[in-house]
């Protein structure tokens, strides 16, 4: 009696299995319809046409399409402008990735040590963060003016610099002063994904290494920078994309200009200030690669995630 | 003893190197927005207003304003109309992007249909395309379905743009709900569609202001996009409106700071009481 029972509620689960296992499908896709749609309609389809636009030149200024296979890219390579950007682009991440990392490393370790008020400077930490980057570049902006601003101000009141300096005028300089208002924004990040990694190191590891005579400095090298690995490889991977993408700042801080100009602006330029239509498209085309290129540790991660569940 | 006492004051003095940085700027753009223009332009710096005055803000929120003795125009109704602006398309962003994203994640980690994995795949890998990659053929889209400089095409971009983010961090949040759960629900005859929304999705509550936050934000300070998409007041946000006020007339940067000011509140309030949810979702964001 009883056995007949439970064989018959498992045969009923079993048709349930069956049931749900078809209705999921559907549901599965009735779920997804309208993701695969906005972002086939908006990204996927819009990268298509750029990829295929390239090969082609579309300039309104000049009649036809035709066919010219990768001439774009070719002239791409040889165009002073565009070398220039990217070098520009190149010290951007330079200087992002290092100030980011270093910097947002001290935070989150401080962070981590901290008892009191954590909540708060977790706050602050984070603030920058949230802010438009258009309204982050323009406070600096202020900062940085050659006649009033605060930097100027407070390096000549403490004996730095003797006179004020016009910052945009050296390259070098300005490079590095977007950079820092660019790193502003994006240390909090690495600081709070550094803050995670440290969080999961379990403290009796560091018990254990006092006891056995391990001073601070061989704790840190051979206990938190191992089993931070995995953090810091999210963290440097993020900041290179996203000093990759480095636009608003540049942008606003010193225009167009040569000095500072970044790949997205140069693609800007030669999109809509130029009007050269499928030559911005080859440039951007190039950025795209490089930026997933960099990111191949994230979506390699998604990958091996997606395999194994 | 001693050495934690240098320990605790070399902490304090970390604590408050790292607060300068993080509020300063910040500081010093409220101090700019209440200093009277003649300040502005003194000599040295002054780290708190010698004159408080609101006459920044007059100008941006009153109806008339006087500078300098002489009235000029105020500057409220084309505020006004984008602080609107970016309430309107960073709140209906929000609220498709985690809609999507809370049905979609879920179906990603618990349902099976055929393309799954490449779907998902795809998806997160588009948060590597930088938007001018996309930007010339989505413009000429926008032009040929009419949708340039209004509130759904500007919206949809923003989806398209952050749902990436929000689904990979919703995938990891239904990933470390308990399966039995769902399991127990289904046993007791309640269909899928009823488990996601009765069961699932409230436990998935701080998953999903997490995803708001960080979707709100980006929108709320995006630039390039409504650059290029909201060329007219109809729906010109503030983050493109205020670097406006560098050509008009000349460089007030008296006025750009106290709009930028008022630009980062719905930010700050969001830091300052939903901070906890926003640092879970940076963090799960990241890859946990």
């Amino acid at each position: 009696m009883t056995s007949e029972v439970v064989t018959s509620e498992t045969a009923s689960v079993n048709a349930d299995t069956a049931r749900t296992f078809n209705s999921d499908r559907w549901l599965g896709v009735a779920f997804v319809a309208p993701i695969v749609i906005v972002m086939g309609l908006l990204v996927f389809g819009p990268v298509l046409v750029t990829l295929w636009d390239s090969l082609h030149r579309i300039d309104p200024m000049r009649p036809g399409t035709p066919f010219i296979g990768v001439q774009n890219y070719r002239n791409l390579m040889s165009d002073a402008n565009v070398l220039h950007a990217w070098l520009n682009t190149m010290a951007y991440v330079a200087f992002a990735v290092i100030l980011e990392t270093v910097g947002g490393l001290a935070a989150a370790i401080l962070l981590n040590k901290i008892s009191w008020g954590r909540r708060w400077l977790l706050a602050a930490v984070v603030l920058p963060w949230a802010l438009p980057p258009v309204v982050n570049a323009i406070v600096w902006l202020w900062i940085y003016n050659p006649s009033y601003g605060l930097l100027n101000g407070i390096l000549q009141s403490t004996g730095l610099i003797g006179s004020y300096h016009v910052w945009f005028n050296d390259r070098t300089t300005a490079l590095l002063l977007v950079a820092l208002v660019h790193v502003w924004r994006m240390l909090p990040l690495s600081a709070v994904i550094l803050l995670a990694a440290l969080q999961s190191i379990p403290a009796e590891l560091y018990q254990a290494a006092r006891l056995d005579g391990a001073g601070p400095f061989r704790s840190f090298s051979k206990i938190t920078l191992p089993l931070i690995s995995g953090g810091l490889a999210i963290a440097l991977s993020q900041s290179t994309v996203f000093a990759f993408n480095l636009f608003d700042e540049a942008w606003i801080l010193n225009g167009s200009s040569l000095d500072t100009r970044p790949v997205l602006v140069q693609v800007y330029m030669s999109a809509f200030q130029d009007l050269r239509f499928s030559y911005g498209m080859a440039l951007s085309v190039l950025v795209m690669f490089a930026s997933l290129l960099i990111s191949l540790v994230y979506v390699l991660r998604v990958y091996r995630e997606t395999r194994y569940d | 003893m001693r050495r934690s006492l240098l320990c605790r004051l070399g902490l304090l003095i970390c604590a408050i190197v790292l607060l300068i940085w993080s509020l300063g700027p910040v500081y010093w753009a409220l101090v700019t927005s209440l200093s009277a223009p003649t300040d502005l332009v003194s000599a040295s710096p002054h780290f708190f207003p010698p004159h408080v005055t609101f006459e920044h803000y007059r100008q941006l929120l009153g109806a008339t304003s006087s500078f300098q003795g002489s009235a000029v125009q105020s500057v409220w109704p084309q505020f006004s109309r984008a602080l609107v602006n970016s309430l309107l398309t960073s709140f209906m962003a929000t609220i498709v992007t985690v809609g999507l994203a809370a049905v979609g994640a879920y179906a990603f980690v618990r349902l099976k249909f055929p393309g799954r994995d490449v779907i998902f795949i795809l998806v997160v890998a588009s948060l590597a395309i930088p938007a001018y990659t996309v930007m010339i053929p989505l413009y000429r889209l926008m032009v040929l379905l009419k949708l340039i400089d209004t509130y759904f095409g500007v919206t949809m971009i923003y989806v398209s743009a952050f749902l990436p983010l929000s689904l990979w961090l919703m995938r990891s949040v239904y990933q470390s709900l308990p399966l039995s759960l769902e399991e127990a629900a289904w046993m007791d005859g309640a269909g899928r569609t009823y488990t996601l929304f009765r069961i699932i999705l409230p436990l998935a509550a701080p998953g999903l202001i997490a995803s708001a936050i960080l979707t709100f934000l980006s929108a709320w300070g995006q630039f390039m996009i409504p650059l290029v998409f909201s060329p007219t007041l109809a729906t010109k946000p503030l983050t493109v409106l205020i670097p406006e006020f560098v050509s008009r007339n000349y460089v007030d940067y008296g006025l750009m700071n106290a709009a930028g000011i008022l630009a980062i509140i719905p930010p700050i309030i969001v830091v300052l009481f939903l901070n906890r949810y926003l640092v879970q979702g940076l963090m799960a964001g990241s890859g946990k």
